[in-house]
């Protein structure tokens, strides 16, 4: 070997000697930087997870020591179970419909929102007010408005302005399950109002100015700039609506109590009220275990229509 | 020579090293929970009556209430101290006991009531107090509900009653002179008040209600005291004793004498309305008069017994309050029992009967009560009471949530009594 080639090889050896410890360091700090939250995701995700698919295939109670493997028959009790298939149609009832009814009124107060006029700050302080308290407070205030009874507040109002009701906004089954929908939307419209605000605001206005002078109308320029412009809120926006309101619990446990029978039971209370008042650890941590892999099959299934959606408007 | 890039390999082992070392912290964290039980089984084989000693007690009663009765018995012993710590009851107060329990950490005093009794019996996580001195004391219909297997692990100095509690002087506009007699005579008394443009009767349905409680009580007492234990061993069902009771409630709601919209009421909605004077009679228990004399002075109520279907045959729902109990694996079993002694003691039950009215069951100690509770107390203190989830001797809160639940569709008008009475005994069938 030539000594200008084992110069350059030298060089070489030097050159990539450097930047393998430039990696090296680069390494050592990403993974120093992700070990603190991959601790906190093992600790509190996925070793409970895993003791949670244990104990679904076991009779734990909470109280005994002794735990015995049942196979599945905790996952075959819930599937005839009459309740559990009652708390799991409300649930998915609930997130669909609050997924589809939170946008189609988010996005238009978005619009109102974005618009100049006076007083605008206090009007989106008004309506993103209700994403401020607790869900539970949200309930027991609304289980006031809404009493079934003549003297509730609402049915005191349509008595005496309209000369109707008493209407038994709680006390039926579908109206119960209607008035916790609407709890709800009312709650968590103006936080995606919000949210919508932000990526329009994001859009920028050459875009319309170019529209207007091509000669677009406004519902021209909202169908074909505003929309698609919008879908990557939409994904997000509809990740969140479902995926809370699948493990939706303190809203209707506080307003209804799941009832009345079974009719505004969720997926969440049935699992507590197994594990934790029933002592049936085993049953709840096979309910839970279910209930994960439909709210991952439902979340992965959103997502890839929302990235096809946002992929066919970009 | 090799260049050889071993970056990948390096990258591999410094991510084993972050996983690895997140796991080592996660183990050390966690634990099964048969290796949770850290306390030394069995008690403190010294006398705790010397040295200065800590007893733990994990109440549902809050601290304002409580502090006057453990300021007492600290004043007594002055070597014991109690930590003091509560939570509300009832579901919160399960939930925590119980992840104490599995942690190993539960106190050495806790309460044991009818939703864990069963269990914590069970599991052999309560001591055995029947051989103490201070259960001489304790009525023997108090600790029924805390026996199994001829052993007491519950010490109740307390039980509670439940009835029709009646606005004295709306009934008065319809004639009424006394308590009724018998479910006829109740659906008359109704009826009347309907007439008179007053709401006969109001309850909620967040729980098997009161009157039905009284109802099935009286077919219990017809069968001497059996019913429950015969539905459980199969010899009886639900649909042989429910429906009855059942169908003799389903009247109240068909004929408007119980508004439908109660299906979705709470206990407190109910007193709301019975303290405005919008309904005349309720069913509630005998915790309420404190509160209603502060909510409404000037009205003047009562408690009658709930009507059986035959004449003379009224009954009283209630059940034996909670009871006090010692953790099996305490290391302060001298405290612990000096504790509860002190807690069935005149001087204790007397400040827990002032502190919270409650009809105190203790043998040496008569209560003081309201007004409105006098005929509601002699029977509680008597042991003429019944309620179905004291009695049920397994899966108490699952039989409790689908009743409660096929109660409401029966208010709502979409199932019959026998629905009701045949989804019981399906819902019993399912819990095997």
């Amino acid at each position: 070997m030539s000594i200008t080639r084992v110069a350059n090889v030298a060089i070489d050896d030097g050159t990539h000697r450097d930047a393998r410890v430039r990696r090296r360091i680069d390494s050592v700090g990403t993974w120093g930087f992700a070990a603190p939250i991959l601790a906190v995701f093992l600790i509190l995700f996925l070793i409970p997870l895993a003791r949670s698919v244990y104990f679904s295939f076991t009779d734990y109670t909470g109280y005994s020591t002794d735990v015995n493997f049942v196979g599945f028959s905790n996952y075959a009790r819930i599937f005839s179970d009459t309740s559990l298939i009652s708390s799991l149609s409300f649930t998915l009832l609930f997130a669909v419909a609050t997924t589809v009814l939170v946008t189609v009124a988010a996005i238009p107060l978005a619009l109102v929102l974005n618009r100049a006029f006076a007083g605008r700050n206090l009007v989106r302080s008004v309506y993103f007010f209700p994403a401020v308290p607790s869900a539970a407070i949200l309930g027991l205030v609304w289980g006031f408005i809404l009493n079934p009874l003549g003297s509730g507040a609402l049915n005191t109002m349509l008595r005496s302005v309209f000369g109707v009701g008493p209407v038994p906004w709680l006390a039926d089954s579908h109206l119960a399950q209607a008035s916790v929908i609407a709890v709800s939307l009312w709650s968590q419209t103006g936080w995606h109002a919000v949210l919508y605000l932000a990526y329009l605001q994001a859009i920028p206005a050459e875009y319309f100015e170019v529209a207007r002078i091509d000669g677009a109308s406004r519902s021209q320029q909202l169908r074909f700039i505003t929309l698609p412009l919008l879908a990557p809120a939409m994904t997000v926006s509809w990740l969140l609506l479902m995926t809370g309101g699948l493990k939706v619990y303190d809203l209707p446990f506080t307003l209804t109590g799941g009832g009345p029978g079974f009719a505004t039971r969720t997926l969440t209370q049935s699992i507590i009220q197994s594990g934790i008042a029933r002592g049936d650890y085993g049953t709840a941590s096979a309910l839970a275990v279910l209930f994960l892999l439909a709210v991952g099959g439902v979340v992965l299934v959103q997502l890839r229509f929302s990235r096809r959606m946002e992929g066919r408007f970009s | 020579m090799m260049l050889s890039y071993q970056l990948p390999t390096r990258r591999g082992r410094l991510a084993a090293i972050a996983t690895a070392g997140a796991l080592a912290v996660s183990l050390a964290a966690c634990s099964s929970p048969s290796s949770d039980a850290g306390a030394t089984s069995g008690g403190s084989t010294t006398s705790d009556s010397a040295k200065p000693t800590t007893v733990s007690f994990l109440s549902w009663e809050n601290e304002e209430t409580m502090r006057p009765i453990i300021d007492a018995f600290e004043a007594a012993h002055p070597n014991i101290t109690v930590e003091f710590s509560w939570a509300p009851p009832v579901a919160e107060y399960i939930q925590t006991l119980q992840t104490r329990l599995s942690a190993g950490t539960a106190a050495d005093v806790f309460i044991i009531t009818a939703e864990n009794r069963t269990d914590l019996m069970d599991s052999g996580l309560v001591t055995d107090l029947s051989d103490q001195p201070f259960m001489s004391n304790i009525a023997d219909a108090a600790k029924v509900p805390y026996t199994q297997d001829g052993k007491v692990y519950g010490m109740a100095i307390s039980s509670w009653g439940g009835g029709i509690l009646y606005n004295e002087d709306l009934l008065s506009q319809v004639g009424f002179t006394g308590p009724v007699q018998s479910w006829a005579e109740f659906m008359d008394l109704c009826q009347k008040l309907k007439d008179a443009g007053i709401a006969p009767f109001l309850e909620a349905i967040d729980s098997v209600p009161v009157t039905l409680d009284a109802l099935v009580g009286g077919v219990n007492a017809s069968m001497g005291g059996t019913m429950d234990a015969a539905i459980f061993s199969g010899a009886s069902s639900f649909a042989d004793t429910w429906t009855a009771p059942l169908t003799l409630f389903q009247e109240l709601v068909d004929k408007g004498y119980l508004d439908r919209s109660a299906a979705a009421l709470s206990g407190d909605q109910v007193m709301q309305e019975f303290e405005a004077g919008r309904v005349a009679m309720i069913s509630t228990g005998s915790w309420t008069p404190g509160g209603i004399h502060t909510a409404a002075p000037d009205l003047r109520f009562k408690f009658m017994a709930v009507p059986g279907a035959t004449t003379g045959d009224t009954y009283w729902v209630g059940a034996v309050s909670p009871g006090l109990a010692i953790n099996a694996k305490t290391t302060h079993l001298d405290a612990a029992l000096t504790f509860l002694d002190f807690i069935q003691s005149k001087t204790a039950v007397e400040m827990y009967n002032k502190e919270t009215g409650s009809i105190t069951t203790t043998k040496d100690f008569t209560p003081v009560v309201d007004a409105s509770l006098s005929d509601l107390a002699d029977g509680v203190r008597a042991g003429d009471f019944y309620l179905p989830m004291s009695s049920w001797e397994r899966d108490q809160d699952a039989l409790l949530t689908e009743a409660t639940a096929l109660i409401q569709q029966l208010v709502q008008g979409s199932i019959s009594a026998a629905d009701v009475a045949a989804g019981m005994d399906k819902k019993l069938a399912s819990l095997g």
